[in-house]
């Protein structure tokens, strides 16, 4: 078993030449390690910060925002082994399909490769997740006398499950610092250097490779590593401000000749109370307001607009939970009950809900990250967000909702009530799924993205970016489980090229 | 033995019945809220709750442009006469026929009723 090696400690001017530096020790970081345990590869990783919460770390991560009201850079990310991991709510569910198609109704949409690039990893994924056994396709065939869902008319939306990550002894979710030290600790070609900082990726004077990356420690140690290959596994922001900052050979950065970096910055919107649900009868089952224990997995019913719903009436995808009981005012009761008695039904039982959810958002060159003139404790430039947020993509949102509500209708089971319509409306209290996305996005063409389907930067031998920063399309789901499935899906890659 | 009922208190207690019945009748007849007539008051009958109803009815309004009550009133009437409101809704919301009011998306018959029912009570 080697121990972690606190950077700290590392003598000035040290240079270490490994197989592959892994840049981030989140859980994407965490999974190749792991990953690529007793290959003949020499690893390191290295992690900005240390087993648990430290101010002055965190703090490398502040940085300055514009636009859309977004929350703060410092804020939605953790700066320690485990990376975000260490502040999510462990939310699973894979992406589908369409996901990564291009899409006519979106910009920019499509991905360099499909779905089916990911499913043979997601499987190990869900079990680094220890998200319980890989259900969320055999539940959506429950019968309705095992599991009761929400009965709606034919249409766009149907009831589809999140999974939820576990920690062992039931503590959730799953902290990949915490609860995979030791077995990076027994991986004998990995060696975990905490509190290693990379300030600087050094490209070859032809910019064709990465010759070395300078690491520097907040107590003042420099060192060096000229690894064969990088893989660069931090969160989108610092993967940006990372290549950005790195213009010592390439005035616009390091993989950024088509000015493509940064760009595409987006994040989930998790608008509250966007709606009231009625239920006629009164009845929904437990596991739409909270997570239950039920067939070896923890679970929590969702409804989602399908794939076929998506195609047909050009929407982007969406997520909606049902949150809580609420009561309704004197109009609300009086729409209810003639709303119901019109439809024939009895109503005397009806209970309201409240509406929440996220909603995927179309890609937008101008949400993005650039450096700013402040510079962080180690010399690095801070950055500066532009933070953008379509009113067409809040349309595509109400649209679904609005869907659901005509299968409510149809089904004659309830009705819903759409809260918000105006910007000002949305935006009033928005919450964000804390997911950096689309900095370093993947395409076939230099010219739209800045890696490719192997996940290596255009025009960079060895350079490789893995995480939620190299998504072109977001989805709608929470992206940790995909992030671990391409990051396993990298280091089979990385393993077949630096055999 | 004395009998608890007398057959002449029985006839009296059923006489007092039907008295207070009657007063009841009556009394619900006089109570009863009068709405103004309108020509939509046989579609108004359709509705659980009239003035509620125009509460809706008013956003309803707000919302759909052009609004002829008349032309409204003869195309639900040839609805309603080829099968029940409730199969009308369902079929609205089926058909993808719906209207919003403060937000609420209802089936399209419901929510023209109730813009008749705020038409009437204009």
């Amino acid at each position: 078993m080697s121990a972690f090696i606190d950077a700290r400690t590392v003598p000035d001017g040290t240079v270490l030449e490994p197989d592959l530096a892994i840049v981030g020790g989140g859980p994407a970081g965490i999974s190749i390690a792991l990953a690529l345990a007793n290959t003949p590869l020499r690893v390191v990783l290295l992690e900005s910060g240390g087993m648990s919460f430290d101010p002055a770390t965190q703090a490398l991560y502040n940085g300055n925002k514009t636009g859309v009201k977004y929350l703060g850079l410092e804020a939605s990310r953790m700066r320690f082994l485990g990376g975000s991991t260490n502040i999510w709510g462990g939310w699973s569910r894979p992406m589908d399909k369409i996901d990564f198609e291009e899409r006519a109704w979106m910009p920019h949409s499509g991905w360099p490769f499909g779905l089916e690039a990911l499913a043979p990893h997601y499987a190990r994924a869900q079990t680094l997740c220890e998200a319980g056994p890989w259900l969320y396709e055999k539940a959506e065939h429950w019968s309705q006398s095992e599991m009761p869902t929400v009965p709606l008319g034919t249409g766009g939306v149907a009831t589809r499950w999140f999974q939820f990550s576990k920690m062992r002894g039931s503590l959730l979710p799953t902290h990949f610092g915490e609860r995979y030290a030791d077995d990076l600790k027994k991986v004998r070609n990995l060696t975990t250097y905490l509190h290693a900082n990379v300030t600087r990726l050094g490209l070859a004077p032809n910019g064709g490779k990465i010759e070395k990356l300078d690491i520097a420690t907040l107590n003042g140690r420099h060192f060096s590593l000229k690894p064969k290959a990088v893989i660069l596994a931090a969160g989108a922001v610092e993967i940006a401000r990372l290549m950005l900052a790195s213009n010592d050979v390439m005035p616009q950065g390091v993989g950024n000749a088509n000015d493509v970096v940064g760009r595409y910055f987006a994040d989930h919107p998790i608008p509250r109370d966007i709606g009231t649900v009625i239920l006629f009868d009164g009845k929904l089952e437990p596991y739409y307001l909270t997570t239950q224990t039920m067939h070896g997995a923890i679970l929590r019913a969702g409804l989602f607009p399908s794939e076929a719903y998506r195609r047909s009436k050009a929407m982007l995808d969406s997520s909606i939970t049902i949150e809580s009981k609420t009561l309704l005012d004197v109009l609300g009761k009086s729409t209810v009950a003639t709303t119901a008695a019109a439809l024939g039904v009895d109503a005397s039982k009806a209970a309201a809900f409240t509406l929440g959810g996220g909603c995927e958002v179309t890609p937008d060159p101008d949400c993005r990250i650039t450096l700013d003139s402040e510079r962080d404790a180690l010399g690095v430039p801070r950055v500066k967000l532009a933070m953008k947020l379509a009113d067409s993509d809040l349309a595509h949102f109400r649209a679904t909702l609005k869907e659901l509500g005509r299968q409510l209708l149809a089904s004659r089971a309830g009705m819903i009530r759409l809260n918000m319509k105006e910007r000002g409306q949305w935006l009033t209290g928005l919450d964000w799924g804390n997911h950096h996305m689309g900095t370093a996005r993947a395409s076939i063409d230099p010219k739209k993205g800045v890696v490719d389907a192997n996940l290596q930067v255009h025009g960079v031998a060895n350079l490789f970016v893995v995480g939620s920063a190299v998504y072109p399309t977001y989805g709608a789901v929470n992206p940790t489980l995909s992030i671990v499935a391409m990051a396993l899906r990298l280091a089979d890659h990385v393993k077949g090229l630096l055999k | 033995m004395k009998t608890l009922f007398s057959r002449r208190n029985l006839l009296m207690g059923a006489a007092g019945i039907a008295v207070v019945a009657g007063v009841g009748f009556e009394a619900s007849r006089v109570l009863r809220k009068r709405y103004a007539p309108s020509p939509y008051d046989d579609l108004l009958a359709k509705l659980d709750d009239r003035d509620g109803s125009a509460q809706i009815g008013e956003a309803v309004l707000a919302e759909v442009e052009d609004f002829d009550a008349k032309t409204v009133a003869a195309g639900l009437r040839a609805k309603l006469a080829q099968a029940s409101l409730a199969d009308i809704a369902a079929a609205d919301a089926a058909a993808e026929r719906l209207v919003e009011a403060h937000g609420w998306v209802l089936p399209q018959s419901v929510g023209l009723l109730c813009a008749l029912a705020a038409k009437a009570a204009a």
